[in-house]
């Protein structure tokens, strides 16, 4: 299972992103371990290449860079903020630096439930007996609690020197009371600050060649900080006044990322049709369930086994379409921000090309999708003085959530459907009178 | 819009109109959802999990902001002593999407009317005691004891 000597080494992995990346001898027995390696075999964005031939990526490199952006972010809280964290929690130095080896981990385990080409395929997990489909994050946990349990607690660096169990690591994947004050970091590897979608934006804009991504990586880790809590609530992340505008440069990238990556009319078609060819593929159109019976079955599939199931002809049509680069078109969009009258005449399109609609996406359940934001900002002048980003930024406080639907139909459809949304728009100007109306169409 | 999005999206203002105030913060605003579903096993989809503050599922911030664009609610930041908070309002376009939902709001009324928490005192103040060990086990207590007493905890 593990190297008896040595255990004291440092390896570094090179990194595009964050130039060298540390792990320890632990770590790396981690990453050695099969279901880790794995995530080589999972892209981060799924059939993204299609529109930006360089986006590649795995999951593998992106989890390697979370627990470099968790450590990174965790040293600079525990630095600047040590008085919270030890009067508010009650955190010693030892136990500071106890929980951040807990943290390296959990981070560098939190993608490792992925299925196949990522998000684009989640849709397809079953559900659980509340009728609620299990998320990626229940299915690292699970992976953790059977797979990874010997590499994770027999090792002689935990062993010797911490002492976690697995369900230490799966309570903070799945955010469990389990967790106890530790749940205070769940934040930096699932919330809105978190190391991941820091990773994730800086990786996917190095990869797919855009700029959009880019935020000051730096600054954020040098204004973060844990901000006390008033009226009887606890201490969360945060900012000092000087990072503002670090914070808003990173809800930025998340928004122009979305728009010109995540949710681009191309990128969406292939997601479209790889849940299609999937849902023939799989048994019984499901992944297994992130249960101990199951999960050896679930870790079966990664991208290769799916790409070889597509190349064996056994997509059906949406596999045919993925592998002839033949994608659906968009026929109609309603504007990122839609008025209720937006929603109504996008109904009254579909309706009017009737079947040629194959697919209706909606920006609000794309897992990238942006919301409501709400970082604090902690006065410089005054640290009980604290407000949220929106009161010092115009641009977060501008900013609405994205509900734009888009309308696919077939490409051989795509013709026949222009003319009818052409004839609904025209009819549409008659009915407002005007010529500006902009119905988005594209 | 799916039948589920009308749903959750008019629970918004219907949770805010039925507060004495006629406005609820974002934080009370998660907390009732998590009851309506959890406790009271309203589906609403909604795959909430734990963090230092409670219980909270990105998609209902993300519902919030989409009510909001509709002009469904308003919100608006307040400021107090050391913070800030939101209060969220019923706004022009909420009739609308209420009378979508009517159906919705008609089968489940009860239950966004009596928002109680049933749990087991002891294993509740043992929870948050552990969570949140700035406060002693016995001012945990006391905060549970008043709640009880207010009736807004129901010992089972």
């Amino acid at each position: 299972m593990s190297r008896v000597n040595g255990l004291h080494k440092t390896y570094e992995i090179r990194c595009p992103v964050h130039g060298f990346i540390s792990l320890n001898e632990w770590e790396r027995c981690i990453v050695d371990a099969p279901a880790f390696q794995r995530l080589r075999r999972i892209r981060q964005l799924a059939w993204t290449d299609q529109v930006y031939p360089g986006a590649m990526h795995t999951r593998f490199e992106h989890s390697l860079g979370v627990l470099q952006t968790v450590s990174m972010l965790y040293s600079a809280i525990a630095s600047r903020s040590s008085d919270v964290l030890k009067e508010d929690i009650g955190y010693t130095q030892d136990g500071l630096k106890r929980d951040q080896q807990l943290i390296r981990i959990a981070a560098l385990l939190h993608d490792v439930g992925h299925s196949p080409f990522s998000h684009a395929s989640e849709e397809l997990f079953p559900e659980n007996d509340h009728g609620l489909k299990f998320k990626h994050e229940q299915y690292s946990a699970a992976i953790v609690r059977t797979e990874l349990r010997d590499v994770i607690e027999n090792h002689p660096l935990n062993t010797a020197n911490y002492g976690f169990r697995v369900e230490d690591v799966a309570a903070l994947l799945e955010g469990s009371t389990k967790a106890k004050q530790r749940l205070f970091w769940r934040d930096l590897i699932d919330g809105q600050m978190d190391a991941d979608r820091m990773d994730y934006l800086l990786r996917d804009s190095y990869h797919a060649g855009v700029q959009y991504g880019r935020f000051d990586l730096n600054r954020v880790s040098n204004t973060i900080l844990a901000i006390r809590g008033t009226r009887g609530r606890g201490p969360r992340l945060g900012f000092s006044e000087g990072g503002w505008h670090a914070a808003e440069g990173l809800v930025l990238a998340r928004y122009f990322m979305f728009t010109q990556v995540y949710f681009h009319k191309t990128r969406v078609a292939y997601d479209i049709h790889l849940k299609g060819a999937l849902s023939e593929i799989l048994p019984r159109g499901k992944f297994p369930r992130p249960i101990d019976a199951e999960i050896g079955d679930f870790l079966a599939w990664d991208d290769w086994k799916v790409l070889g199931e597509l190349s064996a002809g056994r997509g059906g049509e949406h596999g045919k379409r993925l592998i002839n680069r033949d994608h659906y078109r968009l026929a109609y969009h309603s504007p990122e921000i839609s008025s209720p009258d937006d929603l109504v005449f996008l109904e009254l399109i579909k309706e009017k090309l009737g079947n040629l609609v194959v697919s209706i996406e909606e920006a609000s359940k794309n897992w990238y999708k942006t919301g409501a934001t709400d970082i604090p900002i902690m006065s410089d002048v005054d640290p009980t003085l604290v407000q949220p980003l929106s009161k010092f930024s115009n641009m977060v406080r501008s900013m609405k959530a994205n509900n734009q639907v888009l309308l696919y139909v077939r490409p051989e459809d795509s013709e026949r459907a222009n003319k009818i949304i052409r004839q609904e728009v025209e009819n549409e100007r008659t009915r407002q009178g005007t010529l500006e109306f902009d119905p988005g169409a594209s | 819009m799916s039948e589920r999005d009308k749903e959750r999206l008019s629970l918004i203002p219907v949770l805010a109109e039925s507060h004495p105030s006629h406005h609820i913060g974002r934080t009370a605003l998660m907390k009732y959802m998590y009851f309506l579903q959890t406790l009271r096993g309203v589906q609403l989809g909604y795959n909430f999990s734990m963090y230092s503050y409670g219980p909270f599922d990105a998609d209902v911030l993300s519902d919030l902001s989409t009510a909001e664009a509709m002009n469904i609610v308003c919100s608006t930041q307040v400021s107090f002593a050391g913070g800030y908070g939101y209060r969220i309002q019923q706004a022009a376009g909420a009739p609308r999407i209420k009378q979508d939902a009517n159906g919705f709001l008609s089968q489940h009324k009860a239950e966004f009317n009596d928002l109680q928490v049933h749990s087991e005192p002891a294993l509740l103040v043992g929870v948050v005691n552990e969570i949140k060990p700035r406060f002693s086990r016995e001012c945990v207590e006391t905060s549970f004891n008043s709640l009880f007493e207010k009736g807004l905890l129901v010992s089972v």
